[in-house]
């Protein structure tokens, strides 16, 4: 297990954002928490990277809490629908990540890795393009290039196949596959079951910020039978209608 | 790609980020036209007064650069510092959250005072950049055949970057409060504002009104262009600016609970308000806290030199009591004049204002109104007299010190210059701003 996260809670004012959220993520593995627009993903993972102070909650590795300081340690968190640094160019911004953001360690295969991903993601073209003039998709691939070239073990990624068309969104689905074959462990918010179901190896169900399942899509099922007593369906839209 | 340190990226990011940055060349251009006026206009002042086109030549003697041409012409500095500048430092203290790469770049762990310091230190280049303009005003002066007496203008200089110091830290702790630019502006006009209202307060009602408004902006700038350097107004400064600075570091830290944050403000508040208070209350006699330097040439923040030792040999606390309003002309004569002059030779005085109104004038027929009293000693005089040599006089006799003879080669003869400011409005008013597009597109060419 790389990390658990612990009765993680939030609130906004009266309305709780999150309530009593407790998971854990594998090493290695594509985790996709699945939930409606409103479910509170970028809340959980603004909480997790430490970018929004959370209410109550402890995540844990190595049987130890992380606090909120140590986490860029141990995780990296890209979010949907920003412009960072909307006046450079893609080419500056992927520079930028590997000589700021991933922290003062020597160069080592970044490089070489900037360029696989360029390749990757589609970027050549657009590399000498100020990130504010891209389109929401071009930028979409730009921001899961920056998460891609972070060295933390786990990337967060928010909503990574918004905006994209379905070639697009199969390829960037092949690139972040082969960075988890990699050993990176890859937690994606998702609000298209369809999409999480073809990806991802396990979910966490949220709905209405409360955690209603975690697992594979058999276990899922399993758990959605024992709900309602009915026979297990492994349709995940079906699991997770019957879960939320 | 080189290796450099996470902060010298950072550096380089927010260098290109002022760089793109409308507001920042929008005050670029603004410096030239609002310098050319001020120089041009001080100049021919200047050279009228030394002569220039029949008038009455002499009268120049009274005058020196500082006073006649510097004080106005880096004018429009102050005028930036205010109007301009805190849009430079929002911008690019509050691109970052409205971006959203603030959410990318708090998680790279470094320290959140690493990441103004570097904010800070662009800003202030770029406000070098904007202050070139009343710097190439001196080489201007210098082609005339003016006379320029650097520490002087060091001093000068050195008060507009601190004035900027403060503008930036008072924007950045602004920014880093509010979720939009546009409050921040609000505010930090606001403050700035509220300044001026000090300062108004200090006019009328005199006391600790006056003694606050001795720490705002527009007073310290106003010492420095006189050539007065003071450790005390320095150091509140810096505490401002540094408190300001942390306020912004504390609260762009969006991970941290606002209750937190909230509380280590007022930690910052608190020692800002300790700092502020030893600089200006507790400096006992003698005080290194109470150290000023008058860089004018004109020695016109101190008295004459053979005074000023005679001065020094009254070792006894002097009390001076001046029954005077806060308006009232007089007072403000003893005050410029005579006091502030005494205050840095004779670390012990103690001056107290009496008075039942602030203008004083239905105080007239009070007995004892416009009465100074002088207290050495327990030995008391009266005098009603607030200039410099009344006020010595007074002093010297009550010490039984014998006053120094005058020296009228140690008087300043001033530098009288009647030459009209040829070229300058060419330099202002069209290369200056023609330099500063030519650049804005080169750069916008160069981030397409």
């Amino acid at each position: 297990m790389l990390f658990e996260v612990n009765g993680f809670s939030k609130r906004f004012g009266s309305i709780a954002a999150l309530t009593d959220v407790s998971f854990h993520v594998r090493a290695g593995e594509v985790l996709g928490l699945i939930g409606p627009n409103g479910a509170g993903k970028s809340t959980l993972f603004e909480c997790l990277a430490g970018v929004l102070p959370s209410d109550g909650g402890a995540l844990r590795a190595n049987g130890r809490p992380v606090e909120t300081r140590e986490r860029s340690s141990l995780l990296f968190y890209v979010p949907d629908a920003i412009a960072p640094w909307p006046a450079q160019s893609v080419r500056w911004a992927l520079d930028f990540t590997i000589g700021f953001l991933r922290g003062p360690a020597p160069l080592g295969k970044e490089v070489p890795l900037r360029e696989e991903l360029i390749d990757q993601l589609d970027l050549r073209q657009l590399l000498g393009q100020p990130i504010g003039t891209l389109s929401k998709g071009q930028r979409k691939r730009v921001l899961l290039a920056i998460g891609l070239l972070t060295p933390q073990p786990a990337l967060l990624i928010d909503e990574p196949f918004e905006g994209l068309d379905l070639r697009q969104a199969r390829d960037i689905a092949s690139t972040l596959r082969a960075h988890a074959a990699r050993g990176r462990t890859l937690f994606l918010s998702i609000h298209q079951i369809s999409d999480a179901a073809r990806f991802c190896d396990r979910f966490v169900l949220l709905s209405s910020g409360r955690v209603c399942g975690e697992g594979t899509v058999s276990e899922l099922a399993a758990l959605a039978a024992a709900h309602h007593g009915s026979p297990p369906h492994q349709d995940l839209e079906e699991v997770f209608l019957a879960l939320t | 790609m080189r290796h450099r340190s996470p902060f010298l990226w950072l550096l380089d990011k927010e260098w290109r980020e002022l760089l793109v940055s409308r507001a920042w060349w929008v005050l670029l251009f603004a410096m030239g036209p609002l310098v050319g006026v001020s120089f041009i206009s001080a100049v021919r002042t200047y050279a009228e007064v030394s002569g220039l086109n029949g008038t009455s030549a002499g009268v120049g003697e009274a005058l020196s650069p500082l006073t006649g041409v510097w004080a106005p012409t880096f004018s429009a500095c102050e005028l930036a510092a205010v109007f301009l500048l805190p849009f430079v430092a929002i911008r690019l203290v509050a691109g970052d959250r409205q971006s959203g790469a603030l959410k990318l770049e708090l998680q790279q762990g470094m320290s959140p005072f690493a990441r103004i310091t570097a904010k800070t230190l662009v800003l202030l280049a770029g406000w070098l950049a904007a202050m070139l303009p009343p710097l190439s005003a001196i080489l201007l002066w210098k082609s005339y055949g003016g006379s320029v007496y650097p520490p002087e203008l060091l001093t000068l200089t050195f008060g507009h970057v601190l004035n900027a110091g403060l503008t930036i830290g008072l924007a950045a702790a602004m920014s880093s409060f509010t979720e939009h630019p546009s409050t921040a502006a609000i505010l930090t006009l606001g403050v700035t504002v509220g300044t001026w209202i000090v300062n108004f307060f200090g006019a009328i009602q005199g006391g600790w009104w006056e003694r606050a408004a001795g720490y705002t902006p527009a007073a310290m700038v106003a010492e420095f262009q006189h050539g007065l350097l003071r450790l005390d107004t320095v150091l509140v400064a810096l505490v401002l600016t540094l408190a300001g600075l942390g306020l912004a570091a504390i609260w762009m830290r969006l991970g941290i609970a606002v209750n937190r944050r909230a509380c280590e403000s007022i930690g910052v508040c608190i020692l800002a308000a300790g700092g502020i208070f030893a600089c200006t209350f507790l400096t006992p006699g003698g005080s290194l806290l109470r150290t000023s330097w008058d860089t004018s040439e004109s020695r016109s923040n101190s008295f004459p030199e053979a005074d000023e030792a005679a001065l020094r040999q009254i070792h006894a606390p002097l009390r001076i009591e001046a029954h005077l309003a806060p308006e009232d002309p007089r007072r403000l004569d003893l005050e410029h004049h005579a006091l502030s002059k005494l205050r840095r030779i004779m670390p012990k005085l103690e001056v107290q204002y009496v008075s039942g109104t602030s203008i004083g004038l239905f105080e007239q027929t009070r007995a004892g109104y416009g009465e100074i009293w002088y207290d050495l000693a327990g030995r008391r005089t009266m005098s009603r007299v607030t200039t410099a040599e009344g006020v010595l006089e007074s002093i010297y006799s009550l010490a039984g010190v014998a006053p120094p003879p005058e020296n009228d080669e140690a008087v300043f003869r001033g530098h009288p210059l009647a030459e009209p400011p040829t070229g300058a409005g060419a330099i202002f008013y069209a290369l200056w701003p023609g330099l500063v597009v030519a650049s804005g597109i080169l750069v916008s060419q160069r981030f397409k």
